[in-house]
């Protein structure tokens, strides 16, 4: 539903010189699903993913969050129960493949805040955005578990804001950033998740935000595709345009809202791109 | 150090005030003080007059929740200094998803019947009560055990802050320690109970619980192990296992999230109708999934050859095949 920010990463990739590996093997991660179906398919699926990126002696970006989350926490799993790992890998081998245990997972935000560096980034920046007051959105999975993922702290994040601010813009602070969107109850219990957008996004905007950023494609469908439902929930005009992380990033670095997928937002950005 | 605490006030009795404000509070802390400590020392110091609830000061009791800084904690086991270095602050709140009745005090009522809710006692069967509880059988309930009924997973659960019916997670895993243990005779009839509107189903699987529990508990793992619980003993006819078991279709089938197929096999055809103007609008924006077109992932018959392997190990039967 978000292929925009697929193409807008790749875009961004390829500007700053980070050279991305496709894995065409790889599965979907299970989404957390698969931990509900059944935990021991999740863990060999995702340890299958690991298995590709550990022949391809590379370690995984994602550009989701959820996923980030998925598959650290099955790797944590396996990283810390050597029984689990033997287990897995007598089923891997029926396959032909195997996992060591070696292969870490990371998210554009974290590869941006962390690998490659902001001082960096802030060199490539081409138009700093400084009409931008964004609301960082984190989402709940780009920060717990922490003892899966680490990158960042769950209670005082930073990653997302000195993002924001090495790219020009400014970062607004509110209580909802670390909270969740209620992706995850969309077809199960839609009143809640729509609700629960709503007051993310008024959170947000009360605090003076002009725009949302998220590193996460699910946390943008809620945010974005459905802010319309999350009006009516609440009887109440939101209209907040909200970016995908690699859009804003993308802006700064000069690429065209065309390129970056903007026309595809149900809640159009037009008037915080210029 | 003196460190400026900064508490919620509320007396709703207190004719002159009874909104809720903030009070400042000067406190010298020493190294390894805990917040609860702190606490203790304005009240015995300096006002008398602050409410807060706590007994063991050994994190046993669970009396001693609030939110500090944002997020809910066992004062009595989070140390003033470290929290400061880092936060900044020292804000003290009673704990969030509760009603306030004074000053820290929360009503726990909504709590406790969520847990009478779980029936927390067993209900064995006459054949089950003689099962063994071998240590591995004991492991499986080991985390659930833990629980000290704090309410920091219930005060953090971010589908509770939106919908007050959710079960929430601390009864839920209370309920994993009577289904998952190997006496219980009902499991049937408490995953079914458990399936309902407002059910396990409903968690937004936003980790809070699992990540500032105390003790912990994991209450996510636990609900995880109720919903596979739930979907071994047929109990699908529900959004929450239609969704699980779409995805599970979904990648062995294409090895991918098949979005159109998902939301139609969740919602069923009648519900689905009711998305077709929400369809219009991400059609119009280039965002409609189209159904069976996405491509597969290389190899898919690694993934199929997993899930054999893994129906296997699970006494499950095959999925049917729609091909």
């Amino acid at each position: 539903m978000t292929r925009e920010t697929d193409d807008s990463t790749r875009l961004v990739a390829k500007m700053l010189g980070i050279e991305l590996h496709e894995m065409p093997k790889a599965s979907c991660c299970g989404a957390g699903l698969l931990t509900d179906y059944d935990y021991p398919l999740y863990i060999a699926l995702n340890a299958r993913i690991f298995a590709e990126a550990e022949a391809m002696g590379m370690d995984i970006l994602t550009i989701c969050s959820t996923c980030l989350m998925v598959m650290s926490t099955a790797n944590r799993d396996l990283k810390r129960d050597p029984k689990l790992l033997d287990e897995t890998n007598g089923v891997l081998s029926r396959t032909g493949l195997g996992y060591s245990g070696k292969v870490e997972v990371k998210q554009l935000l974290w590869v941006l805040a962390g690998d490659y560096g902001l001082e960096n980034l802030k060199r490539q920046v081409k138009r700093p955005l400084h009409w931008i007051k964004a609301a960082p959105f984190y989402g709940c999975h780009s920060l717990r578990p922490s003892d899966a993922l680490g990158f960042d702290d769950p209670e005082k994040p930073w990653s997302l804001e000195a993002t924001i601010k090495a790219l020009g813009a400014e970062p607004v602070e509110y209580r909802g950033k670390t909270k969740c969107c209620g992706f995850q109850v969309d077809l199960v219990a839609e009143k809640t998740a729509e609700k629960m957008t709503a007051v993310r996004l008024l959170d947000g905007k009360s605090k003076g935000a002009n725009c949302f950023v998220t590193p996460c494609p699910f946390c943008h469908i809620n945010l974005d595709n459905y802010q319309r439902l999350a009006e009516k929930t609440v009887d109440k005009k939101i209209e907040m345009p909200v970016f995908h992380l690699s859009q804003l990033v993308g802006l700064a670095l000069g690429l065209t809202p065309g390129a970056l997928g903007l026309g595809r937002h149900l809640v159009s950005p037009e008037k915080v791109v210029r | 150090m003196k460190i400026k605490f900064l508490i919620r006030r509320y007396n709703p009795a207190d004719g002159e005030a009874p909104e809720p404000y903030y009070q400042a509070y000067s406190v010298e802390v020493s190294e390894g003080m805990t917040v609860l400590e702190a606490l203790l020392k304005i009240s015995e110091e300096e006002d008398p007059t602050l409410s807060f609830r706590r007994s063991c000061r050994s994190a046993i009791c669970g009396s001693c929740a609030m939110t500090v800084n944002g997020f809910a904690r066992l004062t009595c086991s989070l140390q003033v200094l470290p929290e400061y270095k880092k936060m900044g602050e020292m804000t003290i709140e009673p704990l969030a998803n509760h009603r306030p009745i004074k000053d820290l005090v929360v009503d726990m009522e909504p709590f406790w019947s969520k847990i009478d809710k779980a029936s927390p006692f067993l209900t064995p069967t006459e054949e089950s009560i003689n099962n063994p509880v071998t240590t591995e059988a004991q492991a499986l309930i080991d985390d659930s055990q833990r629980c000290i009924m704090c309410g920091c997973c219930n005060a953090e659960c971010n589908s509770l802050e939106i919908d007050g019916h959710f079960i929430g997670p601390a009864a839920s895993a209370k309920a994993w320690r009577f289904v998952g243990d190997v006496r219980e005779g009902q499991q049937g009839r408490r995953l079914a109970k458990l399936s309902e509107e407002h059910g396990v189903w409903d968690c937004v699987r936003c980790i809070h619980c699992s990540q500032y529990c105390p003790k912990d508990v994991k209450p996510l793992k636990q609900i995880e192990l109720l919903r596979s619980a739930a979907m071994r003993h047929g109990i699908l006819d529900n959004p929450g296992a239609k969704h699980v078991d779409a995805m599970a279709d979904s990648v062995e089938r294409v090895g991918r999230l098949d979005e159109a197929a998902m939301t139609f096999k969740t919602l069923g055809f009648l519900r689905s109708i009711g998305m077709i103007p929400m369809g219009i609008k991400l059609e119009l924006h280039g965002k409609m999934p189209h159904p069976y077109l996405i491509p597969q992932i290389e190899k898919i018959d690694e993934v199929r050859k997993i899930y054999g392997e893994m129906d296997r190990k699970a006494g499950r039967k095959p999925r049917k095949k729609e091909e």
